[in-house]
């Protein structure tokens, strides 16, 4: 078998060899490759131990042999292969499973709880460790999204959004596990399906199927002191107290002809939402007009943005996770379309901190880590559910998190992001 | 000229001209000619000899000038000659001698005036010649004939030597006074001359006529008497002489022993030979290229270097073939003759005709009596069936005539026309329909299945904003469904299986219509917005009852306590089972169907905010399957069984009554543009009418191989949808052009499974969704399937 001359590099000190070109067989495998560099570390450093790595040929991941990978993307052999190596992402660990009584329909985690939306008309906080901590009951219908604000030490601010049409700003002392309904927004005339908080955690942004889409103030404003909330009263005595304040919304942002189904804040000033008319819009939170319309072909199920590679990634009725750039002026193109699900893309949600990774829930109840330099295939298959998934997050730690129609939320230990997160 | 070249080499005679040898070859010919003669007629030969050589003189040199004391001086070699023709061995010499006087003689420069005298000279010498000889030249007679026969020509062979052989000539002789009329003796006693010169005299008695009666009668010899004339006496012919009669009267040659059929002996043989005829060495020119034709070919040459000349066209191998008919008008009286027309075939016969048929075809006694008392148009049989019992024992045909009759009346009368076969390739009838793939978006696939329910799904109905679903099942609930999810929000116990659910499609109204066993059932399902869900029950409460209370087909009963808590609304209770309810596109009227054959009483119009109930027929025109209210106009569809009448509800008048061509509807639905409708029927049919263009159907599509049990139209998109109960949702585009010129089209574009067959039950209802390209199906297996 023919020869290729290829040059290894890598962005992590810890693993780099000398920049010379090697002779390797075209027919070479990742496995293969990998213990190419592992010798050479070893020869570099005596101390080193076996390390998997996992090879990209320009940005794109080497998953057959060298030879039909460089055949599939045409890259000519005939030149030195330039191979960038990075340690292979490991498969994430199950650890937790907590059970809800119905179905989840919203996950938010931070670094140290997190948060849940289920269709019992409650929201629930969860340690990181799996441990109920709080159940927070006010809605008087399903619970659609949760979102976190803001956490002053042992006081969290906290959101969630209901099909009964509000959305409830809660304060929950962590250390007392006390918690009460600051406000009651509302104004929307249908059930808001999602709600998200600017990066300066002082907004936040609701859309609803009444197809609009409001921008609210997320401050919890001192006023008289009011009657702290019990969660253990009976729910129907809920219903009639009023509560929290009625908070009314500062912005409306009307435009969508359909359903809003998702939405998220690019930066402080922009918004961007999803809609069942099949567009992705965004628009100005300051003056609240409307700034570009991404026009797909599906109605839209969920967004997600990360600010490391300013990507967009769609989850929509169809079987595919769609890539867009939200500032392109060039019209409503795809950049790119990951397919693998079987049913609709219920959720999507990048890597908070790798700017190639992303991860989706479907309704064939699988969840896939992608990873966008390999769109063929992805990462891993997460089959855990036994119903549709609803829901996925990712935390800054590491952790993956998913709920579905099977009522558990699960949560996955995940590690490989550290090896180039500084990139 | 001289067939052979045979020259007699002579000394002398080598210098002189050409001519002359040719003339000398002329007289060697002669010679030659006579081989075979006899030396005894050498005489004679001699005598033509002279003859021959004047006359060849005067044939070959015609043209001597000068030729007068010549021709005196042969006269005398001719004399000589004649003095010595005696002795044969001398002649050959004679010959020579006079062959060379004559060359001699013969000066050859020749005029055509000489030749006359010449002529005349040479006749006036043959005259002296014969004076000199007188009567006592034998031959003279003959002389004469031998000269007259050279005159002609000389190649001609000489009659004179046959004379000289001929007796009959010698009978002659006894009588010399020649070939005159003998009348001239009838004075004379004698009647001629002897050889020597004494008077032949007549018979002293002539014979009368009873003399050569008698001699007739008496003589046998008579029939082979001849008359002598010129002897005036009777021949007796010898036998020989009679048989030489018979075979001249046979046309067969005198002489007995003739043969006339002898082998012929070919002088030159046919076949090439190697050797060359004559001996004669080949001329020096013949090797010499000659000077002419090398002129010729170079002119040749020359001329085709100027292009005089041209090759010949190379002749065109290709046979110039043409269709003779090509032109042929086939409209024109010859033309039909190419319109062949087979004649009609002759029914071959079958086990009647046979000698010895089957019992069963042998006609029975009263049969044939009635088949000899039909008339014979009438008759089955032309014939009767007879049965023989060997084919040896079958008579003669005895009506072949008849037969052969008939079969030219036929062939005569027989209609000739011609089929007309028109030869369509199949896939040209096809319509050019539209590939589904440019007809997108339409459902594809399956994608959410909502489970629940534990009996068969009988009616689902979609909200006006598509979040919700409401699905009525034979277990005796009504359950509400977030769509894009599949999860259950609701679940309503009602007190009987479920007919038919139907959301009001007012979005600001939010109500929807359950009908089970005989009550119409209205819910506020408190879904959705929450001033809505307010508004209507607003709307309900503020009912006031009128004044007066008229009777009415139905009760109508609001809901308290805890059924108002699970939503019911309002009641109404009719006096028959309902199979149907259907709202009005404004959401206050809704129509119920109770389907009885026996009364008028089936179709209800209520009004919801007056709590009113119609019954808009006063007869009953068959069982109801369905109705529905145009979307847009007041027209009330009605579907009976076999087809859809059209109300004006203002006029109250039938507008127009659609025939589906089908055994039995099922389901009905209304385009949103109101002038198209589309029925489903139990026989596997789904028929597209176009109300403006016809009462029939526009289009039946056949596509389900069972009963249709629901149809549907999308709002928006150009969609319609069938379920039917072999399990699957048959999705067409069907597109209505505003243009009133265009008609619909329709296209199939995809068939969706997924539903299990139930107790040989499938999909029992289809609905779109009100916004997406999306389909809700309803099946027998208890699940509700959303297809996008």
């Amino acid at each position: 078998m023919s020869q290729l001359q290829t040059r290894f590099f890598t962005e992590n000190k810890k693993y780099s060899v000398d920049d010379v070109p090697f002779s390797i067989p075209a027919a070479s495998e990742v496995q293969d490759l990998s213990s190419v560099i592992n010798k050479l570390l070893e020869a570099k450093n005596g101390s080193h131990s076996q390390v998997e790595f996992d090879f990209l040929v320009r940005g794109q991941f080497l998953r057959t042999s060298l030879a039909s990978h460089m055949e599939a993307e045409s890259i000519s052999t005939e030149d030195v292969v330039e191979i960038e190596y990075v340690e292979r992402f490991t498969a994430p660990q199950p650890e937790e499973c907590m059970m809800h009584d119905d179905w989840i329909s919203s996950v938010e985690a931070d670094s140290e709880w997190i948060l849940t939306g289920s269709y019992d008309k409650t929201a629930r906080i969860w340690s990181l460790e799996g441990k109920a901590v709080m159940t927070v009951a006010g809605h008087t219908d399903v619970v659609k999204d949760v979102a976190w604000v803001k956490r002053d030490g042992l006081t969290s601010l906290l959101l969630t959004a209901s099909l009964d049409q509000t959305i409830l700003l809660w304060e929950w002392n962590s250390e007392r596990n006390k918690l009460k309904a600051r406000h009651c927004c509302r104004g929307h005339a249908g059930s808001v399906d999602t709600i998200a908080t600017n990066p300066t955690r002082t907004k936040f942004c609701s859309g609803s199927w009444d197809k609009m889409l409001k921008i609210w103030s997320a401050v919890a404003t001192e006023e008289d002191e009011e009657l702290e909330e019990q969660p253990n009263r009976p729910r129907k005595k809920q219903k009639t107290e009023q509560l929290g304040l009625t908070r009314t919304p500062l912005m409306t942002l009307s435009g969508h002809n359909e359903a809003v189904s998702s939405v998220l804040w690019l930066d402080g000033e922009e918004v961007c939402s999803a809609s069942w008319d099949h567009t992705i819009r965004v628009w100005d939170a300051e003056t609240g007009e409307l700034k570009t319309t991404l026009t797909g072909s599906k109605v839209f199920n969920q967004l997600s943005y990360s600010p490391l590679c300013q990507r967009l990634a769609s989850g929509s009725t169809d079987r595919h996770v769609r890539l867009w750039d939200p500032r392109s002026k060039d019209g409503s193109l795809v950049l790119l379309s990951l397919t693998s699900h079987n049913g609709w893309v219920t959720a999507v949600k990048w890597a908070p901190s790798h700017e190639h990774q992303l991860v989706s829930g479907s309704l064939d109840n699988v969840v896939k880590l992608w990873d966008v330099r390999s769109c063929k295939a992805p990462l891993y298959d997460v089959s855990a559910h036994e119903d549709k998934v609803l829901c996925v997050d990712w935390t800054d730690s590491g952790l993956l998190l998913s709920g579905g129609a099977d009522n558990k939320l699960y949560t996955y230990r995940y590690t490989a992001c550290e090896s180039d997160a500084g990139a | 000229m001289p067939t052979v070249n045979l020259e007699i080499q002579k000394k002398g005679t080598m210098s002189k001209a050409k001519e002359k040898s040719a003339k000398k070859r002329v007289a060697e010919e002669d010679d030659d000619q006579f081989p075979i003669f006899d030396k005894d007629i050498a005489e004679k030969e001699n005598l033509e000899d002279e003859d021959d050589l004047s006359d060849s003189d005067e044939s070959v040199f015609s043209g001597l000038e000068d030729s007068g004391s010549d021709s005196e001086e042969d006269g005398e070699g001719d004399e000589d000659g004649d003095d010595e023709d005696e002795d044969c061995a001398i002649i050959s010499d004679e010959i020579l001698k006079n062959d060379t006087v004559a060359e001699t003689s013969a000066k050859p420069t020749a005029t055509v005036k000489n030749t006359s005298k010449h002529q005349d000279e040479k006749l006036e010498s043959a005259g002296k010649k014969n004076i000199k000889k007188g009567k006592g030249i034998v031959m003279e007679d003959g002389g004469e004939k031998g000269l007259t026969t050279t005159f002609q020509g000389l190649t001609t062979t000489l009659p004179a030597d046959e004379y000289d052989q001929d007796t009959s000539d010698e009978e002659d002789v006894r009588n010399t006074v020649g070939n005159i009329p003998m009348e001239w003796y009838q004075d004379y006693p004698h009647i001629g001359y002897d050889l020597d010169g004494k008077k032949i005299f007549k018979p002293i008695r002539n014979k009368d006529e009873l003399d050569e009666f008698l001699d007739k009668m008496e003589n046998p010899d008579y029939w082979r008497t001849v008359h002598d004339k010129t002897t005036a006496s009777d021949i007796r012919l010898s036998d020989e002489q009679v048989d030489l009669v018979h075979r001249l009267q046979k046309g067969q040659f005198g002489d007995a022993s003739f043969n006339e059929y002898e082998p012929s002996v070919d002088f030159f043989t046919n076949e090439v030979m190697i050797h060359p005829v004559t001996n004669r060495p080949q001329d020096k020119r013949s090797f010499i290229p000659s000077l002419i034709e090398k002129q010729k070919v170079s002119k040749m040459v020359h001329a085709i270097k100027m292009g005089w000349i041209k090759p010949r066209k190379p002749k065109e191998t290709t046979p110039q073939y043409y269709d003779l008919w090509a032109k042929e008008d086939p409209n024109a009286i010859l033309g039909r003759h190419k319109m062949h027309v087979p004649a009609p075939k002759m029914r071959l016969p079958g086990h009647e005709e046979s000698y010895n048929p089957p019992p069963e075809y042998l006609l029975t006694e009263e049969e044939r009596l009635a088949w000899e008392q039909q008339d014979p148009e009438d008759r089955k049989l032309p014939f009767l069936p007879q049965k023989h019992s060997c084919l040896r024992a079958v008579p003669a045909f005895s009506r072949f005539i008849h037969e052969r009759f008939e079969r030219c009346l036929d062939l005569y009368l027989c209609p000739r026309q011609r089929k007309m076969r028109v030869n369509v390739n199949p896939e040209d009838l096809i319509p050019k329909l539209p590939k589904p793939k440019d007809l997108q978006p339409f459902p594809t696939t399956m994608s959410l299945v909502y489970r629940g329910h534990t009996s068969l799904v009988r009616s689902i109905s979609a909200s006006p904003t598509g979040q919700w679903l409401v699905s009525g099942s034979d277990d005796c609930t009504v359950r509400f469904w977030e769509v894009n999810t599949g999860r259950c929000l609701k679940t309503l116990e009602v007190g009987g299986a479920v007919k038919g659910v139907a959301w009001n499609p007012n979005p600001a109204v939010c109500l929807v219509a359950v009908c089970f066993e005989s009550t119409v059932l209205l819910l506020n399902p408190a879904l959705g917005d929450r001033l809505v869900v307010g508004a209507t029950d607003q709307l309900i409460t503020s009912y006031e009852p009128p004044e007066e209370d008229k009777e009415q087909a139905v009760t109508w009963a609001l809901s308290e306590g805890p059924e108002h808590d699970k939503g019911h609304r309002l009641t109404l209770t009719h006096p028959k089972g309902v199979k149907q309810v259907v709202w009005h596109g404004k959401g206050d009227y809704l129509s119920s169907v109770m389907p009885d054959n026996t009364s008028n009483l089936q179709v209800l119009i209520h009004q919801v905010s007056k709590r009113r109930t119609q019954n808009p027929f006063r007869k009953n025109k068959g069982l109801v399957q369905c109705v529905s209210f145009h979307p847009l106009r007041p027209y009330f569809f009605v579907a009976t069984q076999r087809c859809v009448r059209v109300y004006n509800l203002i006029k109250q008048e039938l507008t127009k009554k659609l025939t589906a061509n089908c055994k039995w509807i099922s389901s009905m639905a209304i385009h949103p543009g109101g002038d198209n409708l589309i029925c489903g029927s139990y026989d596997c049919r789904l028929a597209w009418f176009d109300l403006d263009l016809s009462t029939k159907p526009y289009k039946m599509l056949r596509h389900h191989k069972k009963a249709l049990r629901g149809v549907a139209y999308h709002k928006h998109y150009p969609l319609f949808a069938s379920g039917a109960d072999d399990g699957s949702v048959i999705v067409c585009h069907g597109m209505v052009y505003n243009d009133l010129l265009q008609n619909p089209l329709i296209v199939p574009v995809k068939v969706l499974r997924g539903h299990q067959i139930t107790h040989d039950l499938g999909v029992l209802d289809v609905t779109f969704h009100p916004t997406q390209p999306w389909v809700f199906s309803s099946g027998a297996d208890a699940t509700i399937r959303l297809f996008t």
